[in-house]
């Protein structure tokens, strides 16, 4: 595969307070679909604007198909983005937003009709050409700031954010919209989220961030099953992290029990996260349990019960589609391939069992109803 | 539901909105309708209000020797010549306005909140003052032998002679007018989402491409008001041209005041009437082209 973009070591800070992006190193592929997955204000915007040509790092290169490209203004860049509020032309209507980069290259005007309708027939948007942009609901609007952005045909395509405006519905309609015209125009897109489920569903690659550091690149799959560390563990996805010791290879102990597992190549005792994701947890009879726990709360979610399990005062997360009460006492089984070993990490620490989910859940109600008010 | 709430309290605001319009129209009627009515009234009537279009001819028709500069003589349209002169003086003083404005006001919206209030209130300064006092001061700056030629001549510079020239007439005007000019085009620059200018450098447009493309059509209701608001006083400007102007160049509001003065209230009237129209005509021309130019907009 062809690289496309190299970031090497670029470390970006603002008014010489401590750094946004601190040394950051990312090759991006041709026709990737690449994600940067990380909490609001871990840097991806600045790094998105980097590669737009907005912003120039304090140290480091990019390199665009082998040429550094830190000083190239925004307009020499073949790179375009998709804003995260869109920045639509307000004085100009469907049709002119989507031709403005074909005229400022002096596409003859033939070409320009064509090319446009093209791209308004791709993101389903045929018959609106005459339309002013401010009379466009929110998705069309994002769907013209898509066609405008794509339809000088750049070689990447960045997009910050550019579903956050939407209702859940046309948020998971877009999401398939946009990973097909991925794959017709074969475009890499660069696109920025924070929500993890979008990251997987869409990506081929997923880098997820957090406070300007880049911690793990890896497919979704990869970053789901083997997260590197306890903060990607428990960005993406639900998980139950624990501290154990490997006792040799294969053989992990924790809560006070050992373990098969499928991890090897650590010292021997060495200190480990140990992460299961509460869907791989086996309920069974208590007879039956390596671990022995009684169950604090349930609450029922459609497909599956999610189940707080207090073992030895470590409240376990569990997904099962078995009914259990509250107050009952149940046994636990973990498979060998439901254990994952992370090394330690400056994360260990942060990430506790799940003593204070409920009241967790209470406060975003809470939250909730305030704007609700509003 | 909250759609619902904000509609249905819409429509007690549209109630109580045109409740206190009553009392405002009637004061709107009073002080601004009636001296206008007035105006056209005395515009075409003669000494014993009976309908004439005397003045109105005679402002088109009337005529008078002027001596050139070769010492020949000849005759002109007395008063399409001075309405001819404000229009073109005043033109030229609202473009010079638009030119300085426009740069200064950009600059202004993109600085910091602490810089644009100091940029502010030097632009405010001149307008605390009378604009007598304004007109007196270029007085003193500009003469023969004023602080200008002063300074020239320190610096072992050719004087120049400015006092009495149309110059003078369209710098005592620039510098009158020029804040508003700025403050519209301001409060239009400083609205506009800088996010917008991102998006056409992204899309190839460099400095003069995104201020062609973008700054200058979205900027274009702000130009609209900028201009309204400088070239309407100047066109019917008296005073500076008579002070700066050495007396020299006689502009309309100075035939106007003039009329006035020697109590021909009619002729005064018939004036300020044809002005009015030729602007408001202006006007309407302009509102026309830049609602087709931002059709798009809105
Ligand atoms: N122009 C700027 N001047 C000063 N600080 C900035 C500037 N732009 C960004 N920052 C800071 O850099 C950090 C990272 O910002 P950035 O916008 O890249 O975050 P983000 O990951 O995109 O967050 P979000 O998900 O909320 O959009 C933040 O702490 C922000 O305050
Ligand atoms: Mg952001």
């Amino acid at each position: 595969m062809k690289k496309i973009i190299e970031l090497k070591n670029i470390t970006k800070s603002f008014d010489g307070e401590q750094p946004v992006l601190d040394n950051i190193d990312l090759d991006i592929y041709d026709n990737e679909f690449l994600t940067l997955l990380g909490p609001s204000g871990c840097g991806k915007t600045t790094l998105l604007r980097l590669i737009g040509g907005f912003e120039t790092p304090d140290s480091g290169d990019i390199i665009f198909l082998g040429d550094r490209i830190n000083d190239v203004p925004p307009y020499k860049r073949n790179v375009n983005t998709v804003f995260q509020k869109y920045a639509l032309f307000p004085h100009l209507n469907v049709f002119d937003n989507v031709a403005f980069p074909l005229r400022e290259k002096k596409v003859p005007k033939e070409e320009i009709e064509a090319k446009v309708h093209e791209m308004l027939s791709l993101v389903a948007l045929k018959g609106f050409e005459k339309r002013s942009v401010t009379r466009l609901s929110g998705g069309q609007q994002q769907r013209v700031a898509i066609a405008r952005a794509l339809v000088a045909h750049p070689q990447v395509l960045l997009l910050d954010e550019p579903l956050g405006a939407l209702d859940l519905k046309l948020r998971k309609d877009m999401q398939v919209e946009l990973k097909k015209i991925q794959k017709q125009t074969g475009i890499t897109f660069i696109f920025v989220t924070h929500d993890q489920e979008e990251a997987l569903s869409m990506s081929d690659t997923v880098v997820v961030m957090s406070e300007g550091k880049i911690h793990q690149i890896g497919t979704p799959v990869d970053i789901y099953n083997e997260p590197v560390n306890a903060f990607v563990a428990d960005f993406i996805g639900e998980s139950n992290i624990l501290d154990g010791v490997m006792l040799e290879d294969y053989k992990v102990r924790f809560s006070g029990q050992t373990f098969q597992c499928l991890d090897k190549e650590f010292m021997k005792n060495e200190p480990v996260d140990v992460v299961v994701r509460p869907e791989d947890v086996d309920i069974v009879p208590v007879e039956k349990g390596q671990l022995i726990g009684v169950v604090t709360s349930v609450t029922f979610l459609g497909v599956h019960y999610e189940i707080i399990v207090d073992v030895n005062g470590f409240k376990w997360m569990i997904q099962t589609t078995d009914f259990v009460d509250v107050d009952e006492r149940i046994g636990i089984v973990l498979e060998p391939d439901a254990i994952h070993i992370m090394k330690k990490s400056e994360y260990s620490n942060l990430y506790g069992d799940y003593s204070s989910f409920s009241n967790e859940l209470d406060e975003l109600s809470e939250l909730e109803e305030e704007d609700e008010d509003e | 539901m909250t759609n619902k709430k904000t509609r249905s309290g819409g429509r007690v605001a549209k109630t109580s909105y045109y409740a206190t319009l009553g009392p405002y129209s009637l004061w709107a009627m009073f002080f601004i309708l009636v001296p206008l009515v007035f105006v056209a009234y005395y515009a075409f009537t003669d000494n014993n209000f009976n309908f004439t279009l005397e003045h109105i001819q005679r402002f088109f028709t009337a005529t008078s020797q002027v001596i050139q500069e070769d010492g020949s003589s000849k005759e002109v349209y007395t008063y399409l010549v001075i309405f001819w002169r404000s229009l073109k003086l005043a033109v030229i003083s609202t473009l010079i306005c638009l030119v300085l404005a426009y740069p200064l006001a950009y600059i202004m919206a993109r600085a910091d909140a602490k810089t644009q209030k100091t940029f502010m209130t030097i632009i405010m300064i001149p307008m605390w003052m009378n604009f007598l006092i304004r007109t007196y001061a270029w007085m003193t700056i500009l003469q023969d032998t004023g602080i200008l030629n002063n300074f020239l001549t320190f610096f072992h510079l050719p004087g120049v002679h400015i006092i009495g020239t149309e110059a003078a007439v369209v710098i005592g005007m620039v510098y009158d007018y020029l804040p508003y000019m700025v403050l519209p085009l301001f409060s239009i620059m400083a609205k506009m989402d800088v996010k917008l200018i991102e998006a056409a450098r992204d899309l190839g447009c460099n400095g003069f491409g995104v201020l062609r493309r973008v700054i200058w059509p979205l900027s274009l209701p702000g130009v609209i008001n900028g201009v309204t608001m400088v070239l309407i006083p100047s066109v019917s400007t008296f005073y500076i041209s008579q002070k700066l102007g050495d007396g020299k160049f006689f502009l309309i509001g100075d035939a106007i005041e003039s009329q006035y003065v020697a109590n021909n209230l009619h002729f005064a009237a018939a004036m300020a009437f044809i002005l009015m129209v030729v602007l408001l005509v202006c006007m309407g021309i302009m509102q026309v082209l830049t609602n087709r130019h931002v059709e798009g907009g809105k």
